[in-house]
């Protein structure tokens, strides 16, 4: 059973800016859905629609067979929700903070420590700090804490890692693993495509479309291209060079790589691109063939189906 | 309930950790009843003034007399002519010149009248009137005395309510209150929803199913709570240092005092609930209601002379009708009875403000 059924959403803000466009997808019962795109793609603006703290102009959402538009009341009692921004109050402690979503949710600390305990645990330490002292991994370890207060049913989390350091990150998503036993349904927006493959299915959002949903292995063995990877020291005059390119390929960097996706016969593409390398100056180290990730993918369909 | 003592404990929590805020809270109310009070008076001692008496007599020297005995005045020279008057302005800094025609009291006693001459410095129109209005005042005490003296004529007396020695501790000090008061609370209250929609927090307490009129009554209460203590503090200081009377009962004036609270910290939630962060709040609270406050309640500047329009928008906001009522209460004693409508407008206010709070607080688009 769908736990999310969204069906045709448009938002735009006065009138211009197409924050959303006609988004439809669904999200399964007990999985965890990335949202996976860019700033400003519109994930937060459909986390928004999503939470019922804001209208969409046009389009149906039901959660678990309620109208999110209309019965957003009965909605609200259901979802868990863990903004984009620190939302606490940073001049309350960890406990007190705790102690007051508690209040608001109508739920008691003790009545769902099963569900908070493993987050709990690493936070209960500092639970006498101030919340706007703590470190940003641990700001969104207590924001979580106090979403998941009341036992949701459907749990929102918009970028919950932006910020954090790598080992807070990777903690984060082994938390939401174990947050998954308890059949809460989990839908998490992220600009890093590294943490999608984190995720039962990712839906990819480009200038608010939705460009793909699949699981991340799908998405990778969908991918078009045969794809390789080298370094080299003159970013800025490969990618100039690269515009007067023959082969049919797609080339970007990658962090301190270049990733270069072909999409002739390899046989004799690569050859090619290697004497097309020698002709214009360009040094290099080796080409290797690499198995694509979800950023690839997500960087194959935005240049290849998306903008055709 | 149990959510509202939850709201209403972090509220003051909030506060009591502000500790910039609270200090400023509790200590501006004081310091600004004193500054207003000592700086805002129309009360003028000891100005200079000089005499010329061309008469030199018995009454002549009477009505001087009179003149530095009201201690209104201090008379820094005695000039021999209107020459030397105009000296006196340009370099004692006189503020006021009278001048006694020759032969005074021979005119008073054969044609029962006489001219006195007076001079002033209108290069501040504000003291040049006072000052008018108290020679006036010394010069009918001595017409007065010099008619019983002398069996004849008619005399005047005024017999002056409530305020029986005109003191404008009168007029202002129920005026600092107001303001000060609509400072304190509307100014916290107003910020308060504005900073939690500026964090975020209140996209947070939204989705929870908190009602939203616990959210309201939950920013109210402390801010009034605040405020009582301000306005208490004003309260006594107005009475110890300004002397200003309470002539009606302390409950009633507390009561007024409360649902004033009430309305202030309700129209600074209106503002809030507009305002997407705590700088408009604050630019608005400032141009939109203390700016107007001042303007407009009739506490500065005399309503009833004002242009139609303006006489007009003054009912809107709250203040108003709190000078009114408190003037009544502290100056002429009245009770309920006597102000029940200003009560009823400040209460109806009030509910107004709150209930277009609400409305505004969860707007989904």
């Amino acid at each position: 059973m769908s736990a999310i059924c969204i069906e045709n959403v448009s938002k735009s803000y006065g009138g211009k800016v197409k924050a959303v466009r006609d988004v439809t997808f669904s999200v399964e019962e007990g999985e965890v859905f990335g949202l996976v795109g860019p700033d400003g793609a519109g994930k937060s603006t459909l986390f928004n629609i999503l939470t019922t703290l804001l209208l969409p102009d046009s389009g149906n959402i039901k959660m678990l067979g309620m109208d999110v538009i209309d019965d957003y009341k009965a909605v609200r009692q259901i979802i868990g929700y863990l903004p984009g921004t620190f939302s606490l109050y940073p001049d309350l402690s960890v406990q007190e903070n705790l102690d007051f979503f508690a209040v608001m949710y109508k739920s008691s600390i003790a009545e769902n420590m099963s569900i908070i305990e493993p987050i709990w645990k690493q936070i209960s330490p500092f639970k006498d700090r101030k919340a706007g002292k703590l470190s940003g991994g641990m700001k969104q370890k207590l924001a979580l804490c106090c979403a998941l207060i009341h036992c949701p049913k459907v749990l929102f989390l918009d970028e919950p890692t932006t910020g954090v350091d790598p080992v807070s990150r990777k903690e984060f998503w082994d938390i939401l693993k174990s947050i998954r036993k308890h059949g809460i349904t989990v839908v998490v927006s992220t600009p890093y495509m590294d943490e999608a493959t984190r995720c039962d299915r990712i839906a990819m959002i480009q200038e608010g479309k939705i460009i793909g949903i699949n699981t991340p292995a799908t998405f990778i063995e969908n991918f078009k291209g045969k794809l390789y990877t080298f370094k080299s020291e003159d970013i800025f005059s490969l990618l100039n060079a690269m515009e007067s390119c023959p082969l049919d390929c797609n080339y970007y960097p990658y962090g301190e790589h270049c990733h270069i996706a072909f999409y002739d016969d390899i046989a004799t593409a690569l050859p090619q691109f290697e004497k097309f390398l020698s002709d214009n100056n360009l040094q290099h180290d080796e080409i290797r063939a690499i198995a694509p990730s979800v950023e690839d993918c997500f960087i194959e369909i935005v240049q290849r189906d998306f903008s055709h | 309930m149990k959510e509202l003592r939850m709201i209403l404990k972090k509220e003051f929590i909030h506060i009591i950790r502000d500790k910039i805020t609270l200090a400023l809270v509790l200590a501006m109310p004081i310091a600004l009843v004193l500054l207003f009070g000592f700086t805002i008076s129309t009360d003028i001692r000891n100005a200079k003034i000089s005499v010329l008496d061309q008469a030199k007599d018995s009454q002549s020297k009477l009505l001087v007399d009179k003149i530095t005995a009201s201690g209104y005045f201090q008379v820094v020279a005695y000039p021999e002519n209107e020459v030397e008057i105009d000296n006196d302005f340009k370099n004692k800094g006189i503020k006021l010149a009278i001048i006694i025609p020759p032969h005074f009291e021979d005119k008073l006693s054969k044609e029962h009248t006489a001219n006195l001459q007076v001079i002033n410095d209108v290069s501040d129109l504000n003291v040049a009137s006072i000052l008018n209005n108290y020679v006036r005042a010394v010069v009918q005490g001595y017409t007065e005395e010099y008619n019983q003296d002398s069996q004849a004529g008619f005399d005047i007396t005024t017999k002056m309510l409530y305020n029986p020695e005109s003191s404008s501790v009168y007029m202002f000090v129920p005026g600092i209150i107001t303001l000060i008061m609509v400072l304190v609370t509307a100014l916290m209250s107003s910020i308060t929803l504005a900073r939690e929609k500026e964090t975020g927090t209140m996209r947070m307490l939204l989705i929870t199913p908190v009602k939203k009129i616990h959210i309201i009554i939950g920013k109210v209460i402390p801010y009034m709570a605040i405020s009582f203590i301000g306005t208490i503090a004003i309260l006594i200081i107005s009475v110890t240092v300004f002397k200003m009377p309470i002539n009606g009962s302390l409950l009633m004036l507390l009561i007024l005092c409360i649902i004033f609270m009430l309305t202030s910290a309700s129209f600074g939630l209106l503002i809030s609930s507009i305002s997407q962060t705590q700088v408009d709040a604050m630019m608005i609270t400032m141009m939109g209601l203390f700016l107007p406050t001042v303007l407009l309640s009739g506490f500065l500047f005399p309503l009833n002379s004002m242009p139609m329009v303006f006489q007009v928008l003054a009912n809107v906001f709250p203040a108003k009708w709190f000078i009114l009522a408190i003037k009544d209460v502290m100056i002429k004693g009245s009770g309920i009875f006597d102000i029940w409508m200003y009560l009823l407008i400040l209460l109806v206010m009030a509910v107004v403000f709150i209930i277009f709070s609400l409305t505004r607080l969860d707007k989904r688009n």
